[in-house]
Order: C-alpha cells, then structure tokens, then sequence
C-alpha cells in the first residue's frame, strides 16, 4: 500500500516531467491526467489531487493579474506584459481586471508578490505614517 | 544649516508613500490556532505574518506547498480565503525601564489597565545568546533571603539555578521571597546613596498559571513594595498555546535589555514544564514528528536557547548580567522524567524541594544533599563562606546519624553533639513566607550557630532564640550588622564583637 508520502513524492516526479524549459507543458500535462486514470491504480484519485493541486500552485505563481481603476488602453497593456515578462520570466498570464475602489493607479499581483502603487494604497500607507 | 537640509530631506522622503514589493499569502486553512497559507513564497523563519484585523502571526512551518503560521491573537477574526501580508520584520517586544512595576502580556501590551507602557526600544524575542569572549565568570551573590540557600546552595548574578520539586513544595514561593528580598535591598541602597551597590532588577514570566494565583503574587509583590524593581509577564492557561510558547523569550529580551545596559536582572520561569507542554500542542497542531512522550524532537534546544541567554557579561561589554530561575514541576518526585533531566544538564545546579520534607514542616523543603550549585561559594559573601563553609557537610553527617537519634540509645558524646547540633540547625533554617532574612543577620545567627551558642538551646525553642537574637541585634547591636555588611568578611574584632554580643544576649534569654 502507498503511503502519502509516496504518493507526493509520485505526484512531484510527474510534475517535474510536464515541465519543459521551467514551465508547465499543457500537452504533458493532459497526457499525464489520462494515463493516471486509465491506469486505475489504488491511489490513483490521491495522487491525482496531489497532482492537481501542484499544478494549480504552478498557475499561480506564473498568473499575473493587473487591477486598476479605469480601463488600460492597448499600448499600457503591451508594456505591462513586457515589463513582468522582463522581470519574472516569460510564461506569465496577465489578466486585467477593473477595479474603481483603488482610485487611481495600478496593483500587480504576480505570484505571491504584490506590487502596489495604487492611490487606496499610498493613502493608507501615509494614514499608517501619520 | 546642511544637516538641517539632509533632516528635512529625510523626513520628506519617509513620509512619501513609495511602491513597495510585498509577498501575500491566502489563508487554506484555519485550525487550533495555526493557519496554512498557501503563496507567502519569500517569507523567512519566524517572520511576522499581517494576518489582517490587527491580528499577527509567526511563521513556524515553511513547507514545499504551504506555510503554517501560529497565530498570536484572536483567531475568530480570520477567515478561509483572507489575504496576508509577510512584514519581514521578526517578533520583537517593548524593552526598557518603562516596564518595571507593569504588568504586560506575551507581546508587551500592558494588562494592568495602567496606562501605555513608556518604551522607545524594541528587542527581538529570538536572539542568539552571548557568546564565550563576551562572558565572564560570576562573582557576585542574590541574595534570595532564604537562609538554606544563601548558606549551602549560594545563587550568583549570571547563573541559572534550577528549583525542581512537586506540586506545592514551595518553588514559586522561594522566588517571590527572592524578588521581596531584592527590593529591600535595592530600597535600602537607594536611601543610603549607596552608589558602589547594583540594583538587581526581577522579571516574573508565568506560563500557563492560574490567573488567580498571578494576581495574588501581584498582590503580595505590592504589599512588599516590590513592584517598582519588577515587571510581571503574564501569559496564564486561557492565553493560547502561542503566546505561552514565546512568553519565556519575549521576558528573555527584556532581560537583556538590562543585561546589555550594564544592569543585572533577574529572571523567573514559572513554569517551564507548561512552556514545553505548550510548544508540544504547537508541534502537533503544526504536524511535526514527535517524538519521547510526545515531545517534538528540538523541546531540549528549545529551553537550552532560552537559558544560555542568562550570563554575566564582561567589563568591556557593560558588566551586566541576567540571572535564570527556571522552575520545573515533577510528577511525584521523579527527576528522572524526560524534561526535567533535559532543564537539569542545562542549568548551573538545581534547589530540589520534596514533599516528605514539606509534610514534615521543615519549609522551605530543600533537600540539602540532593541540591547544589554549581558556582557555589564563588557568588557568596566573604563573611558568609567562612561560617557556613562546614555547614553542608554538618548536614550530610547528621542526615546518616539521623536514624540512630530515633532510637534515644546510648550514642557517644561526638555522635550525641552531632545529632544535636543537626538538628538545631535544622530548625534555624525553617523560614516563614515573604519574611526574606538580611545578609548580615544571616551571617550572625550562623555564626552563633557555629560558635556552639544553641548547643545548650532546646530544640524546640530554636525558633525563639532566633527571633529574639535577631531583634537584639536589630535593635541594639545595629552597628555590628553594619560592621558586617560593609566589611563583608568576620576578621578577628568582628568575631569577638559577635561572640560579645551573644554572651551579652544569652545571659538576657531565659
């Protein structure tokens, strides 16, 4: 019987071989859902989650999201891309996103890192200084 | 005028708001009092994690997927799906004077309704203690005012002395009589000038009390006029298992806050049996392996760090010193348990208190052969060693002729005097609560002892020959105790004043 621990060591392993040049190859990773379930192993359903949830994580880390407060026109879009493509790497998704509470400016998410310069967040900060 | 430029410029671009990089973390799951977050991807080991609604938490466990996070304040507030923030800073706590006579809890925030605590320094509650250039050997005495421990088991500023016994032998109660005894003489040196004496400053940490024992130690410490020298760090059974695993660090800081001023501390753990109870629920909520008695692996690296921060440091580094009294409670009588042997091999020495000898009323109960310390008669006052010197050993011999004395048989005239003089030594040391005994009276009513004065006193009336002698001292004889504390050691003329003075009090007593 597979102990969990086996198991997570299982699902890392199929996770490092979906990865081409760093990122996550979607033809691999398809390929590696069906063959799990076609195989019906015990376990399976549990490597499976363990699996899933390593990819989700993956997504995470390379899914950008731009809020700010009034649409973006296309050329600020583009520069954005490029900027976060520069600095994390290539393979982010930018998604952007309105958002009127934060007054002005931008707030990038990319991963776990937040780079805030929207004018809700200075207020509070200098609200915080005060 | 160019400092002045360079000023306001520093104070402009502080108070720009600037763009920062933070590193956030969604909250997976909450339960017992940790969080598990998942992202946080740059957080640090025990960083402080924002966890939103004023609540903080520290982040314990970085694993591959997630980070656990123990959370240091009201978990009601969280939820599944909240954002949270690393601060990248680490734990730190109020230090400073402004805590003395205050009451606080885990993270510095007064309990006492007394108002903000005065603090403009903050020290980390994790710290790497101070290396071996930066100590130097202990020298000077507490003096705690219980008779049997300044006598045979001597405590010095920069040591740590474990007291270890069962429930209800008297632990607490030897350091609340040490902190009382402190006070007195940090009361007297102030009122004298005395500039040459250091002040010994107490920190009183209870973990995982009765919170209606706290507050009537806070009530006896006032009553004695202790609070002015003391602080008081209460982290009592309902706080949660969080706050009592850092209670004994953040008091720690606070003791080296004194320490790295150039001003002895002393420090209470009351008790570190329940700081490792607490740090095991935090290592099973946090599903770390366990291990002996269900003890995570690193419970004896956590209270070695923690009282290796206690020393004495060097002239160049300030000459400060923070003294440990670590308390541990033993199930009956058992020594041999997994923390209270891991504390023993930790601390310089041990006062072990038993409950045969509580019952017996010798209190306080401390089993001289059993308890040491280490430093021993290199922390004890000149005068002090020279009586009490042959004490212990006195002791020793009269505990193994102890059962000839039951049988009243016919001893021989050296065995007889040694029972004798046992026991009446016995009695001396017999103390009442929150009644700590001067350095000097202690060192008269030994001498007497020594000199063969109570030899002809019945047993039972040793306790009144002690009273009586103290207050004929006190009262007429004020000038040899004053002799005696400043000279610090029984010359010659000393010795026969003393020897005057308890011929003159013995033809009085009747």
């Amino acid at each position: 019987m597979k102990t969990s621990k086996q198991i997570k060591r299982e699902a890392k392993r199929l996770f490092r071989f979906c990865l081409v040049n760093g990122l996550l190859d979607e033809a691999r990773t398809r390929q590696v859902v069906q063959g799990i379930i076609d195989a019906k192993r015990r376990g399976g359903l549990a490597l499976l989650s363990h699996f899933q949830r390593l990819v989700k994580l993956d997504s995470a880390r390379h899914r950008a999201q731009v809020e700010s407060a009034i649409p973006l026109p296309e050329d600020l879009r583009l520069s954005v891309q490029t900027g976060l493509a520069r600095t994390h790497g290539p393979g982010i998704n930018a998604s952007f996103v309105q958002n009127p509470e934060l007054i002005g400016g931008m707030r990038i998410k990319v991963g776990s890192d937040v780079y805030d310069g929207s004018v809700r967040a200075r207020l509070a900060e200098l609200e915080k200084k005060f | 005028m160019g400092d002045l430029l360079q000023e306001i410029e520093a104070k402009i671009a502080g108070a720009k708001a600037t763009t920062a990089k933070q590193n956030v973390g969604i909250i997976r799951e909450i339960a017992d009092g940790v969080a598990r977050i998942d992202g946080l991807t740059d957080v640090m080991l025990n960083e402080m994690i924002d966890l939103g609604h004023g609540v903080t938490g520290l982040a314990l466990n970085l694993d591959e997927t997630e980070v656990g996070v123990i959370i240091l304040g009201d978990y009601t507030q969280l939820h599944e799906e909240d954002e949270v923030r690393a601060t990248g800073k680490l734990l730190q706590v109020p230090v400073g004077k402004g805590l003395l006579g205050r009451v606080v809890n885990t993270l510095g925030e007064p309990v006492d309704g007394k108002g903000p605590i005065k603090s403009d320094v903050d020290y980390p509650v994790e710290k790497i203690a101070p290396g071996i250039i930066r100590r130097s050997p202990v020298r000077q005495p507490v003096q705690t005012g219980i008779m049997a421990i300044d006598a045979m088991i001597p405590i010095g500023r920069g040591q740590r002395e474990l007291i270890i016994g069962d429930r209800s032998t008297g632990k607490t109660t030897i350091c609340i009589d040490t902190i009382i005894s402190q006070a007195r003489l940090n009361k007297q040196a102030e009122a004298a000038g005395d500039k040459e004496y250091r002040p010994l400053y107490c920190i009183y940490v209870s973990i995982g009390q009765k919170q209606s024992n706290i507050a009537q130690i806070i009530a006896v410490l006032e009553k004695a006029d202790a609070m002015p020298y003391t602080i008081v760090l209460d982290s009592s059974a309902s706080d949660s298992a969080a706050n009592q695993y850092l209670a004994p660090f953040a008091g720690a800081a606070m003791g080296e806050w004194f320490m790295d001023h150039g001003m002895d501390a002393l420090i209470i753990y009351d008790d570190l049996s329940k700081h490792a109870v607490a740090y095991r629920q935090i290592s099973l909520v946090l599903k770390r392996p366990s291990g002996r008695e269900a003890y995570p692996g690193d419970v004896f690296y956590l209270h070695s760090r923690l009282l290796e921060r206690a020393a004495r440091v060097g002239e160049k580094y300030g000459n400060g010193s923070l003294t440990a009294l670590p308390i541990i409670e033993t199930k009956a009588g058992d020594v041999s348990a997994y923390i209270p042997t891991n504390v023993i091999s930790i601390t310089d020495g041990q006062i072990y208190l038993e409950t045969d000898l509580f019952y017996q009323g010798i209190r306080p109960a401390i089993s001289v052969g059993l308890s040491v310390s280490r430093v021993g008669s290199a922390a004890q006052l000149k005068a002090m060693k020279q009586v009490a010197g042959q004490l212990k050993g006195d002791l020793a011999q009269f505990r193994e002729l102890a059962a000839f004395a039951q049988f009243g048989s016919e001893l021989d005239p050296k065995t007889q005097a040694q029972i004798d003089r046992g026991k009446r030594i016995t009695e001396l040391f017999k103390q009442s609560q929150y009644s700590p005994i001067s350095a000097e009276v202690q060192i008269a009513l030994i001498g007497a002892i020594q000199l063969g004065y109570v030899d002809d006193v019945p047993v039972d009336r040793v306790k009144d020959f002690q009273n009586k002698l103290t207050e004929f001292l006190t009262t007429l004889k004020p000038e040899l105790l004053r002799k005696i504390a400043q000279e610090k050691a029984l010359g010659e003329a000393l010795t026969a004043e003393l020897k005057a003075a308890a011929d003159q009090f013995k033809q009085t007593w009747k």
